[in-house]
């Protein structure tokens, strides 16, 4: 019988390394896309690389007509914006809602629930349907934003609850005590003090939009959105450029994390120093 | 008081714009995929009659029902799989490191990838499984196999290492939430009274812990049903889900049909989450 404080060290030990291990495993083929990207222009889509080059991303400036990816990247980027915009404020006025417990509010926080649950080519099938249906025409900037806003808008709606559960409500009443009207006491104490709230909504919105591919296969008409034209290629051929592509978005996506987590503890510090100076 | 009375009517005002919403793009849709279900035609008619027809034709098919059967257990074994090395790596974040720097920088380090694109994170995995990739590259090199393994691209072992390495995450974040309102006093508390520690796992913290690992079962099973562009990235045309097969209804104009198997797939999903929901009184998360 092995003592109790060599035990602990090796169940520690053991679950270290299966942590270790499991982060490597999730980040190596991310690492490796990196590397191949950086391959010479006779590399193909594996190893060995044959040198080291910016062919593949020249490449993707310079193609210009069917494996463009300039067009869809665009069309991304202005899509995931408006969804971010589009989150936070359906949010933050959910959110703001659900805190005067309307009569139909319990029902009302499962609906926007539903739409973390719901799996993502269904809906988007759904839609398909529907606009065929109706005679609707499929586009990026009519369906397939309705169809990202319901996967966006219930992230956003949780993280502006957490925001409302955890601010001060004092500083509301001493707003209204005081007499400001409701209108104003929102604008000038209330939102500011959830505004890291909805800047986190915000984030929600455009990274879920950006990188989503499910959701757009069926919903996104003729003029498709980056996701999709990554798969289409994808399906053609392997090629590196699709190595380098990927490296560009993994990497808009996280500087677009970066900033927002940025203006998140910004705002925050702004806030904190605000609520301590009024109470 | 509040900027906003309890019951004020402007409360309806703020939360129409979110509930149209949600209704219009999720529900209506929903409800037409039912209706379009039951048409007897195999395209597209508006004017079609309803019946069963197309429900009886699955179920008499048996390519069919394998691969429902395939979906479902291709997510039993993603669940299996999750369930214990998420517990473990949320299990060693929270209560075994000690360092609130290095908590952080393993949590950043598991959380990250959520946030960039699961297709690219997908097409990243095939220079990995290929005959010549790295796997098998390394394999060679270490002297484990000496011919080149063909069994990881284009096969079910390849779709379920891409697919463990995205869905860990779905089970360790709530089981790591849970593990975070468990007061470690109460550990200790149990230990005073003398308690194997393996005692004290089993009757103290995974009961508090199960509400997160329910909630991180129900994410996987819902992804892992859902999920086709894994099967159709790294499975290549050999293996299929129930979402691969909507996608070939569709684009072969079957409407009816595809939607008779959104509807299957809907019910398989309402189903398990019900059967997850019932070991757990989902309510008390918040006080766990």
């Amino acid at each position: 019988m092995i003592d109790w404080r060599t035990r602990q060290t090796l169940v520690t030990g053991a679950l270290g390394a299966v942590t270790v291990l499991f982060l490597a495993y999730q980040w190596l083929p991310m690492l490796t896309m990196a590397l191949l990207s950086f391959t010479g222009p006779d590399g193909g889509p594996t190893f060995p690389m044959r040198g080291v080059s910016l062919h593949w991303y020249r490449e993707l400036a310079r193609v210009q007509m069917v494996d463009d990816f300039k067009p869809p990247m665009f069309r991304s980027l202005v899509l995931a914006l408006a969804c971010s915009v589009t989150t936070a404020a359906l949010a933050l006025a959910a959110a703001q809602a659900i805190r005067a417990r309307f009569r139909g509010s319990n029902p009302f926080f499962y609906l926007v629930l539903l739409g973390i649950m719901a799996p993502g080519l269904l809906v988007g099938f759904g839609v398909a349907v529907v606009t065929r249906i109706l005679g609707i025409p499929l586009a990026w900037y009519t369906t397939t934003f309705a169809v990202h806003v319901v996967w966006t808008l219930p992230f956003g709606f949780l993280t502006l609850l957490a925001a409302f559960n955890r601010f001060d409500v004092r500083l509301e009443e001493a707003a209204l005590t005081l007499g400001a009207n409701r209108w104003r006491a929102f604008w000038r104490v209330t939102f500011p003090l959830v505004l890291p709230g909805v800047i986190g909504a915000g984030l929600f919105g455009f990274t879920l939009s950006y990188d989503e591919f499910a959701r757009s296969l069926f919903s996104t008409g003729s003029e498709q959105t980056l996701p999709l034209v990554i798969f289409a290629q994808f399906d053609r051929q392997l090629q590196p450029t699709l190595y380098a592509i990927g490296t560009v978005t993994t990497v808009v996506s996280l500087v677009t994390v970066a900033l927002f987590s940025l203006l998140y503890r910004i705002v925050r510090q702004r806030t904190r120093t605000l609520a301590n100076e009024t109470t | 008081m509040s900027t906003l009375r309890a019951r004020s009517p402007v409360s309806y005002l703020l939360a129409l714009p979110a509930a149209l919403w949600m209704l219009a793009a999720l529900i209506v849709p929903t409800i037409f995929i039912v209706w379009v279900s039951f048409w007897a035609t195999r395209t597209f008619s508006l004017a079609s009659p309803l019946a069963l027809i197309n429900y009886a034709k699955f179920f008499s098919r048996s390519t069919y029902v394998k691969l429902l059967v395939d979906t479902v257990q291709q997510s039993l074994l993603l669940m299996a799989i999750t369930l214990v090395l998420g517990y473990c790596i949320a299990y060693f974040i929270v209560v075994k490191v000690r360092r609130p720097q290095l908590q952080l920088w393993l949590f950043l380090l598991l959380v990250v990838p959520f946030w960039t694109s699961a297709l690219i994170r997908t097409i990243a995995w095939i220079p990995f499984l290929g005959v010549t990739g790295v796997i098998n590259q390394a394999l060679l090199f270490l002297g484990v196999v000496d011919q080149p393994v063909s069994a990881f691209l284009y096969s079910l072992t390849g779709i379920t290492l891409a697919q463990v390495s995205f869905y860990t995450l779905l089970a360790t974040g709530p089981v790591a939430y849970t593990l975070r309102n468990v007061p470690p006093s109460l550990r200790e508390a149990a230990q005073c009274l003398k308690a194997t520690p393996l005692h004290v796992f089993w009757r103290i913290t995974f009961p508090l812990t199960l509400p997160g690992v329910v909630i991180g079962q129900i994410l996987v099973f819902l992804n892992v049903m859902a999920d086709f562009a894994t099967a159709s990235a790294i499975g290549g045309n050999k293996y299929a889900f129930l979402g691969n097969l909507v996608i070939l209804l569709y684009d072969s104009g079957q409407l009816p049909f595809a939607s008779v198997i959104a509807v299957l797939l809907m019910l398989c999903m309402l189903g398990g989450v019900a059967v997850l929901l019932k070991m757990v009184d989902i309510r008390r998360l918040g006080v766990a």
